[in-house]
């Protein structure tokens, strides 16, 4: 026993000797510095690809999958709480509703079901995900059917209809808003991670460490090839060294105009999006509200604070802490927040119709406080409508501009994927001729 | 390939160091640069919380829980003194002269109960029973049925508007009981309801009996809930918070029955045919306006007014355009007064 071990021992032994025997003449170190640069070739075009592609496949998530989606959720969000703005204030009208906001409602719902549709089939297969798509695809139908009932009471005069219309804005509250606003929520982080992903300093420093060591690992064959062949100059070699340096300098390169891309296409892009998508969902929850304390003709106290609640977190413009300050924020940085001060403005007309109207309703005169909201003169209606279209223009305008970011990043790291490996073999390729040149001399 | 240099280049050139600090200004650049393509969660954060989740406070359900408070005869009422005065000339310092110099009577009603008291959307008015009660009232201050404010508001609000004084009266298919006797003053009884089933009208049920196991609607603090506990202890009540509601519960059949005053019901039925009242009256509900205690003198004029529509037929032909229309029965005598001095 111990003298097999001992005979293996020496046998190991005697192998390292032999290596260590051929490593002490210049072929054999020339060749070990030659599977070694292969080596680096394989470690480096692995590590440099994988960063880049990390990167290059979280921007394009953000582009193409995430953002959409972030979209079709918000989309959905708005269209519902268009849908239980419009529903409430068209009621307020009586029996015979305008033809304009009938065709909006039935608009409202086939965008709702088209981009629950969108989110059902993209949206993931988390538990959360899943009940909200679920209890939107089976309260909407329901939701729906209060509303009609609630219509056509009302053409027939029955005040039971008043009754079926809150109960149809009570289940789009307490459930398919909700479940909007969690869809919307899941894809807003899904985002924020995709974006955290294309920009992370790990893919940036491991490209710098792995060209870093690359260019130190190929000057320190070539300084040692000089100095055991006194031949200075290695075309092949140089021209190796050229490849990784330039192809270091691109993926830097690019990963930083990524990175910018990403970054500006969040900030004048998917923020304002978020933002104005927010304040376009609160006018509309203030816009319901409305509606639905001019219904409860004198019970609508709980709606009317409500939307004290909604409009307070609206804002204006000015005040930082509100969507609108907010927004006008975000626009201010990326060119000028004029537009926003805009509907800010209008934003504040609005309030101020709506006092006289809360003033009336609070006075008895339900008639004329109607007649002011959302009679065929109404100021209110039309303000609302501009509020809301006017946010609608700034959340296309934000979508157009993330849109033309977004692109940018994926096409800054457009040919690395295939630069990457192709140019490590050409760079393996040349450091293994250069070193097969030397040692064809000791031939 | 490979060249022989005849001046040999200075050594440090090739040296890794030297290129990989050319690497690293261009890293640095390179960083500085992406510098600005920081990313920012704060709109994300800024958003969602904007969409939080409001909590609307629940509209407070001030269950007035029904006490057996004894105070004799609430019914009994103050006494009409001489005869009326002519309207627009209410005799001075009295709250009704208040009214007329005003120039409205400004009334808390409901505008869902149709029949008694709802919102008309084919012409914008508030009609019904209780509505055409308080345009004679007004009738009778000002000589013109339609010097009358509206104020709609929810059963819970009866007593508080009163108490306030933001009404001048109310007439909103209340029901005259000691408890609420002691907050507000009454008129006499201007009609005399009373609790029934309602059932749609495939329903095998035919009184308080047969609802044990099953859902029974009415509203929140209402009467209509006692006496449904007291009486049909088996029951499963169905509360909501406003009377409208029920008929949806019904229609939706999330309740197997609504009970409550059959004035409210007789409303209901003209909304959807395919229900039935059913089984005898099983309380007695005496509505009357509610006013403010500090205003005997006005109460004592209502009920001159009151006692003038019942014997002047006007109360049966009140009776008769609304209720009539459902029961088709001719109108029952009028309520007959109770007077405590």
């Amino acid at each position: 026993m111990a003298q097999t071990s001992s005979t293996a021992l020496a046998s190991a032994g005697r192998r390292v000797e032999g290596m260590r025997a051929r490593l002490t003449t210049t072929p054999g170190r020339l060749s070990l510095a030659a599977v070694l640069l292969a080596l680096g070739a394989i470690v480096f075009g692995a590590l440099a690809g994988s960063a880049v592609s990390a990167r290059h496949q979280a921007a394009h998530s953000v582009a193409t999958d995430t953002e959409p989606l972030l979209v079709a959720a918000e989309g959905l969000y708005g269209s519902l709480s268009d849908a239980d703005a419009t529903a409430a204030t068209t009621f307020l009208t009586g029996g015979l509703e305008a033809p304009v906001r009938r065709e909006r409602y039935a608009d409202d719902l086939r965008a709702a079901s088209g981009r629950l549709a969108t989110l059902a089939r993209q949206a993931g297969s988390s538990v959360q995900t899943l009940a909200a798509i679920r209890t939107l695809a089976t309260q909407l139908p329901v939701y729906s059917g209060l509303v009609e009932t609630a219509r056509a009471d009302n053409r027939q005069g029955f005040p039971v209809g008043a009754a079926y219309l809150r109960q149809s804005s009570t289940l789009m509250r307490e459930q398919l808003l909700p479940a909007a606003n969690r869809l919307y929520d899941v894809e807003a982080r899904r985002l924020s991670g995709d974006y955290r992903s294309g920009t992370s300093a790990a893919a940036l420093l491991a490209v710098i460490a792995v060209t870093c060591a690359m260019l130190g690992l190929l000057a320190a064959a070539q300084v040692h090839l000089a100095r055991l062949t006194h031949r200075i100059f290695n075309v092949p070699m140089a021209l190796a060294t050229l490849t990784i340096f330039a192809l270091g300098i691109w993926m830097i390169v690019g990963l930083s105009v990524e990175q910018n891309a990403l970054g500006r296409a969040q900030r004048s892009g998917s923020d304002p999006v978020q933002v104005l998508s927010a304040a376009r969902i609160l006018a509309l929850r203030a816009q319901g509200d409305e509606g639905l304390a001019l219904v409860a003709r004198g019970g609508g106290e709980a709606s009317l604070t409500d939307f004290d609640v909604a409009t307070r977190r609206l804002g204006f413009s000015g005040e930082p802490t509100s969507l609108l300050g907010e927004a006008a924020a975000i626009a201010r940085r990326s060119g000028s927040a004029a537009m926003i001060d805009r509907l800010s403005g209008s934003f504040a007309e609005y309030l101020a119709v709506h006092r006289r109207v809360v003033a009336l309703e609070t006075n008895g005169r339900f008639n004329d406080a109607v007649r002011l909201a959302v009679g065929s003169s109404a100021k209110e209606l039309s303000l609302a409508d501009a509020l809301n279209s006017g946010l609608a223009q700034q959340i296309s305008a934000a979508q157009r501009r993330f849109a033309g970011a977004a692109g940018d990043a994926t096409s800054a790291l457009g040919g690395l994927w295939l630069a990457i490996p192709l140019l490590s073999v050409l760079f393996a390729g040349l450091a293994l001729y250069g070193m097969q040149q030397r040692l064809g001399e000791y031939r | 390939m490979s060249v022989r240099v005849r001046h040999p280049l200075p050594r440090q050139l090739l040296r890794g160091p030297h290129l990989c600090g050319t690497a690293v200004i261009a890293c640095m650049i390179a960083t500085t640069l992406a510098g600005c393509g920081s990313i920012s969660d704060r709109a994300l954060h800024t958003s969602l919380s904007a969409l939080e989740a409001k909590a609307p406070a629940a509209p407070a359900n001030s269950s007035t829980k029904a006490t057996n408070a004894s105070c004799g005869d609430p019914t009994a009422s103050l006494r009409p003194r001489g005869p009326l005065p002519a309207p627009g000339h209410m005799p001075a310092r009295t709250f009704m002269r208040t009214v007329q110099d005003r120039g409205r009577l400004i009334v808390g009603i409901d505008q869902n109960t149709l029949l008694l008291g709802y919102l008309n959307p084919f012409n914008g008015q508030i009609e019904g029973f209780d509505i055409d009660m308080l345009r004679h009232l007004a009738k009778a201050i000002f000589g013109d049925p339609g010097a009358i404010e509206f104020k709609a508001i929810s059963s819970a609000q009866r007593i508080p508007v009163i108490q306030s004084q933001s009404v001048d009266i109310v007439a909103d298919a209340m029901t005259i009981n000691c408890e609420r006797a002691k907050q507000v003053a009454f008129t006499t009884v201007y009609y005399r309801a009373g609790q029934r089933i309602m059932v749609p009208s495939n329903s095998p049920v035919r009184g308080t009996l047969d609802l044990a196991g099953r859902k029974v609607c009415a509203t929140v603090g209402s009467t209509s809930i006692e006496n449904i506990r007291r009486l049909a202890p088996h029951a499963i009540p169905y509360p909501v918070a406003l009377r409208t509601d029920c008929l949806v519960a019904l229609q939706e059949g999330k309740a197997d029955a609504i009970s409550t005053d059959d004035a409210i019901l007789y409303g209901f039925q003209a909304q959807d045919p395919y229900t039935k009242i059913v089984g005898p009256r099983f309380s007695d509900e005496p509505y009357g306006m509610a006013i403010d205690k500090r205003h005997p003198e006005f109460v004592r004029f209502v009920n001159g007014v009151l006692a003038q529509m019942r014997s002047d037929g006007t109360w049966a032909s009140i009776y008769e355009k609304w209720l009539g229309r459902i029961t088709h029965a001719p109108a029952p005598a009028p309520p007959q007064p109770h007077y405590r001095d």
